[in-house]
């Protein structure tokens, strides 16, 4: 069915329709659905048709319409006649307001006797009623508010200087005469303290209670002099007048806007076209729907896409690249010094900026049908007021995640699509300047265990796998059992030890480390007590076992601090009610930690204690700064590797120290799909992601 | 009544536990033991530090070493011919400016996810939660050419801004879930309250939300302020003159290029790092690990 029989607002009520043409044109569609004779119907329909413009409600609307046309050419001149009339001194918001005035009088008169032609006029003349009935109360707000205002400042000359000396005096006497009592009672208080009859804490408090007293008795009394007094008046007044005009004419806008969602809109349109037609033109289609204020900021992203997104992916304005297309090429054939790097980011650049001007064209294109779509069943459009009011409903955490998002796009998105293309491509120290694509070559040789930089890739795998394991798991158990013997009821000093075990978390790692190292070189201090306590001279950092132990020997040492902070703080939130009812039963001590420490800990600190596995699977620093990955196999590790790098440590050495940016790029996508695809699982499972607050 | 009668003052014994029989007084002296050793582990490798720093018979590369002279010329020589207070102005500047970034930013964000329901929330949510898994250093290669391509537009662009850029981008999405799980925990009928009130939007968040996540805000302002004095790896990628280093990076020469090797001077410089974040950690170690805790457990 084309047209419906009636129309409806937002909440679903229903309206008869004032236009008698569209009437029988549903009626006569309905007709349409329910009989069997389709073809005499719709011979009927087509000549209803063919007659649109002789029909006897279009000729009245036609008569309405010029007539409109005729009182607005007149309205315009009368309303130029009036402003003119009005006295200049009126401040110019009230001029507003009255023309405003004006102009809904002279139109409630005249829509008044079409509103059972067409609901346009019927909204008019409520839209004009309404502001009729409420403008002169704010005329009236404005001006009593004005002449009140004259009048205080017309006291502020009368009052006599004389007198108000005197009053200053007064005050002054007054504020000597306070001081004096507020000086007694401190010092009575404090005598009081001094005998000890109150706390330090209920001294501090009175004396401040006293304070606010004596300064508020001085306010009260400085009121006296009339000078202040009309001062803070004006003040007040200036302040009432400025928010009661601001909310007096939000209520008269929201309750047109309330008016407006109760009268319907009729129209000959039957299929939503306007957004197909103008949706390449962001903006467009907002005005024509005559959504002005609107259509303009959508115009704005028509700006940023005609004039940004679509020249840069064209390759305009790019800095070497040549948008989308640099990322096909990547710089082939091209100048000497264009770099495939620099086509390939600004490719990706471009790629965004087109995702979000599809995006911008996408909402506009939605927004346009949605208008036309209800405006079809009989919904009004939303005016300014409302769109605007939405917008800073609905829209307001689009706003302010923007900003993030922009961050996040060319911080992280950017880098990473980069990093994920890399590896799709030949990118080594032969091809620095121009490389192309080689499809997953690269994985190919990781997954094989192939070429210069696949080869090692499966020892340091599996070396990372087992730093992770280990060095973590040591850091909790360690850090655990000492939070334990710490918590111990017998212990004296516990803050003492307290404070010592967190310092190696509080000491920058950077630095313990880098210490660390110097002292285990071949002329630091721990390799000289070694060699004190076993006669040998040990050189750890040459020795790729003793390296691994001692590197994961350190990580026990820092990270135990770590996760001894934080199951002190659980230990100390358990109720203690839970041991003395385990006592009660006969618990051992072993079953007291077994079946109701170690579980509660584990419970709430489980997701930080995976996050520490995940740090140490990427942790660089102590790798990198200890040893630098050393010590150096190279019948084993090649060139390119040491034999405690881990993974991170080997993509550095890849992509920063040799220039094989392709496999690093590949392996980086390997390991973060996998981090990635571990905390999916975890996330998906945890409560908090199923809840429907999330 | 008798059951009651106090016998002899001698006998009193006031503690609640029981009192101990010999084999917990062994079990309470071993875990003393252990206690105690591993302070010594922890204190000895530190107390090197410091030893050395003011020792002033260290030449070149630290040694174990027994004679001790009091001196401050490894303090003089940081200061002299280091650009150690370069360093420490870089570090500063760029904390500075990654912890206001990121407060503004994510308070925003923390706020809009957690009181608003709009379309494609959870998806996004989903994807902040997998990309704070993916580390920092994944997108190394580009760093460099981004930077290289804005300053050709923005010629202020310098590296360290580019670095502050990072690690701002970074610390987004896990401060954002953070903070929402704060936020959360805030009863919505304020909101209401201040909606019926007729506040704004802005409003609540200004007025009524962003006090009462002060502490929360605060902790997360400290992490990112922390955050770049403890990371090597960028710093290192990106800058690459020694008048831009941070402070990890500057400190690392003084222990790793032969030019400009000089082990007590670094430990020097690690002690004076190291000494206020010490006490900042160790003053704030309550707050810092509830917000670490109360970030996860909602997560």
């Amino acid at each position: 069915m084309k047209y419906d029989e009636f129309l409806y607002d937002e909440i679903g009520n229903e309206y008869e329709r004032k236009d008698l043409y569209l009437l029988q044109l549903a009626q006569l569609y309905a007709k349409l659905e329910n009989t069997s004779n389709k073809s005499e119907i719709k011979a009927e329909i087509k000549k209803h048709k063919q007659s649109k413009d002789k029909h006897d409600y279009n000729l009245k609307l036609k008569a309405y319409k010029e007539e409109e046309r005729d009182f607005y050419k007149k309205l315009r001149s009368e309303i130029k006649d009036f402003s003119n009339s009005l006295d200049k001194s009126i401040s110019p918001k009230e001029k507003d307001l009255k023309k405003q005035l004006f102009k809904a009088e002279k139109k409630e008169n005249f829509y008044i006797d079409y509103t059972d032609l067409t609901y346009d006029a019927e909204f008019e003349y409520k839209k004009s009623k309404l502001i009729v009935e409420q403008i002169p109360e704010i005329i009236e707000f404005i001006e009593s508010g004005r002449s009140d205002l004259e009048k205080l400042k017309e006291d502020k000359k009368d009052i006599d200087e004389n007198n108000e000396n005197q009053i200053k005096a007064e005050i002054e006497k007054y504020k000597t005469e306070q001081k004096q009592i507020l000086d007694n009672e401190i010092s009575r208080i404090k005598e009081m303290r001094r005998n000890n009859r109150i706390s330090k804490k209920a001294e501090k408090n009175e004396i401040g209670e006293l304070k606010i007293k004596y300064k508020q008795a001085l306010k009260l009394k400085s009121f006296d002099s009339k000078t202040r007094t009309n001062r803070e008046n004006i003040k007040n007044k200036e302040y009432e007048i400025k928010t009661g005009l601001k909310q007096k004419i939000w209520v008269l806008k929201s309750d047109i806007a309330d008016m407006k969602s109760k009268t319907p809109v009729e129209t000959h349109q039957s299929v939503p076209l306007i957004g197909y037609l103008t949706f390449l033109l962001p903006g467009l289609g907002q005005i024509i729907n005559k959504q002005n204020i609107k259509g303009l900021f959508f115009f704005i992203l028509s700006l940023f896409i005609y004039m940004i997104a679509i020249p840069y992916g064209l390759g305009y304005g790019n800095y070497q690249g040549d948008g989308i297309s640099g990322l096909i090429t990547l710089a082939e054939g091209g100048m000497r010094l264009d770099k495939s790097l620099i086509f390939m980011i600004e490719g990706i650049i471009a790629m965004f900026l087109l995702i979000l001007a599809l995006l911008f064209i996408y909402i506009s294109f939605k927004d346009v049908k949605k208008v036309e779509k209800n405006r079809i069943r009989g919904i009004r459009p939303n005016n300014w007021f409302e769109t605007n009011k939405k917008i800073k409903d609905e829209g307001f955490p689009y706003m302010v995640s923007s900003p993030a998002l922009f961050v996040i796009i060319f911080t992280v998105l950017v880098p990473i699509t980069t990093t994920l293309l890399l590896s799709l491509t030949g990118m080594d120290p032969k091809h620095q300047s121009k490389f192309s694509w080689v499809g997953i070559d690269n994985y190919k040789l990781i997954a094989l265990g192939k070429g210069l930089a696949g080869e090692v890739f499966w020892h340091i795998f599996l070396w990372t796998i087992i730093w992770t394991i280990v060095a973590t798991s040591l850091a909790i158990v360690l850090g655990f059992f000492l939070a334990l013997l710490v918590n111990n009821e017998r212990i004296r000093g516990k803050t003492f030890f307290r404070s010592i075990f967190i310092l190696p978390w509080a000491v920058p790692a950077f630095i313990s480390i880098m210490f660390f190292s110097i002292m285990f070189s071949s002329t630091g201090a721990l390799t000289e007590i070694i060699e004190f306590i076993t006669g040998k001279a040990i050189e750890v950092k040459s020795n790729p076992t003793l390296t691994r132990v001692v590197l994961i020997l350190l990580q026990g040492w820092l990270g135990s601090s770590y996760v001894f902070l934080l199951s002190t703080g659980v230990l100390q939130a358990i109720p203690e009610d839970l041991y003395e009812a385990a006592d009660i039963d006969g618990a051992t001590s072993w079953q007291r930690i077994r079946r109701i420490t170690l579980p509660i800990v584990l419970f709430q600190t489980a997701p930080l204690l995976v996050g520490q596995y995940t740090f140490n699977f990427n942790n660089f620093s102590i790798i990198y700064l200890f040893n630098g990955g050393g010590p150096f196999n190279t019948s084993k590790y090649g060139n390119l590797a040491g034999s405690s790098d881990l993974l991170i440590s080997y993509i550095y050495k890849l992509t920063m120290d040799n220039q094989y940016q392709a496999i690093g790029a590949a392996i980086t996508a390997i390991i973060s799909l996998g981090l990635m695809f571990f905390a999916f699982l975890g996330y998906r499972n945890s409560k908090a992601f199923k809840e429907e607050r999330l | 009544m008798k059951l009651f009668k106090r016998k002899n003052k001698d006998d009193l014994y006031l503690s609640d536990k029981q009192p101990l029989n010999f084999a917990g007084k062994i079990n309470l002296s071993l875990i003393y033991i252990v206690l105690i050793s591993w302070s010594i582990v922890i204190i000895w490798p530190l107390y090197q530090m410091v030893v050395s720093a003011f020792n002033g018979r260290q030449g070149q590369y630290l040694r174990l070493n027994d004679v001790f002279e009091f001196s401050l010329e490894h303090f003089h020589y940081l200061f002299s011919e280091t650009l150690y207070l370069t360093w420490v102005k870089n570090t500063i500047i760029i904390a500075v400016t990654t912890a206001v970034l990121t407060l503004i930013i994510v308070s925003f964000t923390g706020y809009a996810y957690s009181r608003y329901r709009f379309k494609g929330r959870k998806a996004s949510l989903m994807a902040i939660m997998l990309i704070q898994t993916i580390p920092s250093f994944a997108g190394i290669t580009a760093y460099f050419t981004i930077h290289s391509i804005v300053s050709d537009l923005v010629p202020m662009f310098s590296r360290q801004m580019m670095l502050i850029l990072i690690y701002t981008g970074g610390s987004i999405a896990s401060n954002t879930f953070i903070l929402k799980g704060y936020i959360d925990s805030i009863s919505p009928e304020l909101d209401d309250a201040a909606k019926i009130d007729g506040c704004s939007n802005l409003q609540i968040y200004r007025l009524i939300i962003m006090p009462i996540a002060r502490p929360m805000l605060a902790i997360i302002a400290l992490w990112s302020f922390i955050g770049p004095f403890m990371d090597y790896l960028l710093p290192r990628v990106l800058l690459t003159s020694p008048q831009s280093y941070t402070l990890a990076a500057g400190l690392f020469t003084l222990i790793n290029d032969f030019r400009t090797i000089n082990q007590p001077a670094f430990a020097a410089g690690g002690l004076l790092t190291a000494i206020p974040i010490v006490i900042l950690f160790i003053s704030l170690r309550k707050q810092l690990v509830s917000g670490l805790a109360q970030g996860s457990v909602k997560g």
